[in-house]
């Protein structure tokens, strides 16, 4: 032990360390010593939701459009405002631990995890029983963690609708998916048709993963959306793109093993999507087109 | 889509989540959206010029940040209203341009398809 560290006066364990929505999980607490002069001790279960926010200033304000000009004109020293990453604590249950004689020596409790429990991950939320112990002196803040997993059976989910991102529908582009939910790292195998409404030039189609983080603070200034695209797989660099001839393209589009599932929690959220573009050949002005469809990512195994 | 099951009465209910800025709306100081209430586009430059809507560029920064910004903002105050003269000078000038080249079309407008007329001339 070094000579300005401390060794924690109290550890909060929680078992199971992995738990699904309406588990019940324990978390016990375990003293060195005896804490002494204490007023009240509590655990509070909950999570911890990270988030992006707009840190300072208006966003849609003049200044933050003459920022965004100076940036494109190359000045990207300049900046007004700007999201920052954040956290905060979100509180589910609070359970008041019994001290005798002014004296904190441990306890336990049982918590039932939430059906609607977001699923812990790095982006979005990292589960926790919190002790709290305050005293005459210094303190006692120290927290467990456990991890939340969803399964196929947690969630209830629908086919979500396609979305058409960019392109003026010259081709009707849709995604057809087996299942809305699907397991991280399990393969998707979809089919897309292609409809063209005229003659085109030849196509050049592929598929991805999109991730998106909304940000939705209770107080802060939400930040813009996040997104992330995964690696692009390529379906046909020369598709004929005849009016009235439906094409249709069958794809397996990995997702990731360790990907983040769905999850809403209270500053911010996940969402999926398997999205589609075309490009169409030559210098022509047929414009992109870019379509999406929502899918739910769980993780459980 | 639903992504989570319903509630179940035996627990406790989800915490209500916040708003995204989509969902919160165009995030502008008041004297700036008195300035884009403005119909009349004379009306606009001038209130652009405003040294209300200049300060106002500091709102939502903390307290000591805010009053360094509007220090700096009342020096660049000149030349904030040099760039809205600029601005206005070269808006007045094209619209007067075109104003003169597109006189014909109006008045074909008016004459053949007077409501499509009356509803531009709202905008």
């Amino acid at each position: 032990m070094g000579l300005f560290t401390r060794s924690a006066a109290a550890e909060v364990g929680v078992a199971p360390s992995v738990a699904s929505p309406t588990q019940t999980v324990q978390a016990t607490v375990t003293t060195a010593k005896p804490i002494d002069k204490v007023t009240s001790a509590s655990l509070d279960w909950g999570y911890t939701n990270f988030y992006r926010y707009h840190w300072a200033g208006r966003a849609d304000s003049a200044a933050a459009a003459a920022n965004d000009s100076m940036w494109l004109m190359g000045e990207v020293g300049t900046n007004y405002g700007g999201d920052r990453d954040t956290e905060d604590w979100v509180s589910v249950t609070k359970v008041d631990l019994p001290i005798g004689t002014r004296e904190f020596t441990g306890g336990s409790s049982t918590f039932r995890v939430p059906s609607w429990a977001p699923a812990s991950s790095e982006p979005l939320a990292r589960w926790s029983c919190r002790l709290t112990v305050e005293r005459s002196g210094r303190d006692v803040d120290t927290r467990g963690d456990f991890t939340v997993v969803i399964g196929t059976g947690d969630v209830v989910a629908e086919e979500g609708p396609l979305e058409r991102v960019a392109g003026s529908g010259e081709t009707v582009i849709d995604i057809a998916l087996p299942s809305p939910v699907y397991r991280a790292g399990e393969t998707i195998s979809g089919h897309i048709t292609l409809t063209p409404q005229l003659d085109l030039p030849d196509g050049d189609l592929a598929v991805s993963w999109q991730r998106q983080r909304q940000s939705h603070p209770l107080v802060k200034s939400p930040s813009a959306v996040g997104e992330l695209d995964g690696r692009i797989v390529p379906l046909g660099k020369r598709i004929p793109l005849r009016a009235g001839t439906p094409v249709a393209l069958p794809f397996a589009l990995p997702l990731p093993p360790d990907a983040a599932p769905t999850a809403t929690a209270v500053h911010s959220s996940l969402s999926w999507f398997v999205q589609a573009r075309m490009f169409y050949a030559g210098f022509t002005s047929h414009s992109t087109e870019r379509v999406r469809r929502p899918i739910v990512v769980v993780n459980a195994p | 889509m639903t992504a989570v099951q319903p509630p179940n009465p035996n627990e406790p209910p989800p915490p209500e989540r916040g708003l995204t800025r989509e969902e919160r709306g165009r995030d502008i100081s008041a004297a700036q959206a008195e300035v884009e209430a403005e119909t009349s586009a004379r009306k606009k430059f001038l209130k652009s010029m405003s040294p209300r809507l200049v300060l106002s560029q500091a709102d939502g920064y903390p307290v000591v940040l805010k009053q360094f910004i509007q220090f700096c903002l009342i020096i660049i105050y000149p030349a904030w209203v040099f760039a809205v003269l600029v601005g206005g000078a070269f808006y007045f000038a094209f619209y007067g341009v075109f104003w003169v080249l597109f006189w014909p079309l109006r008045a074909w407008m008016k004459k053949n398809r007077p409501e499509e007329y009356a509803a531009s001339k709202k905008k």
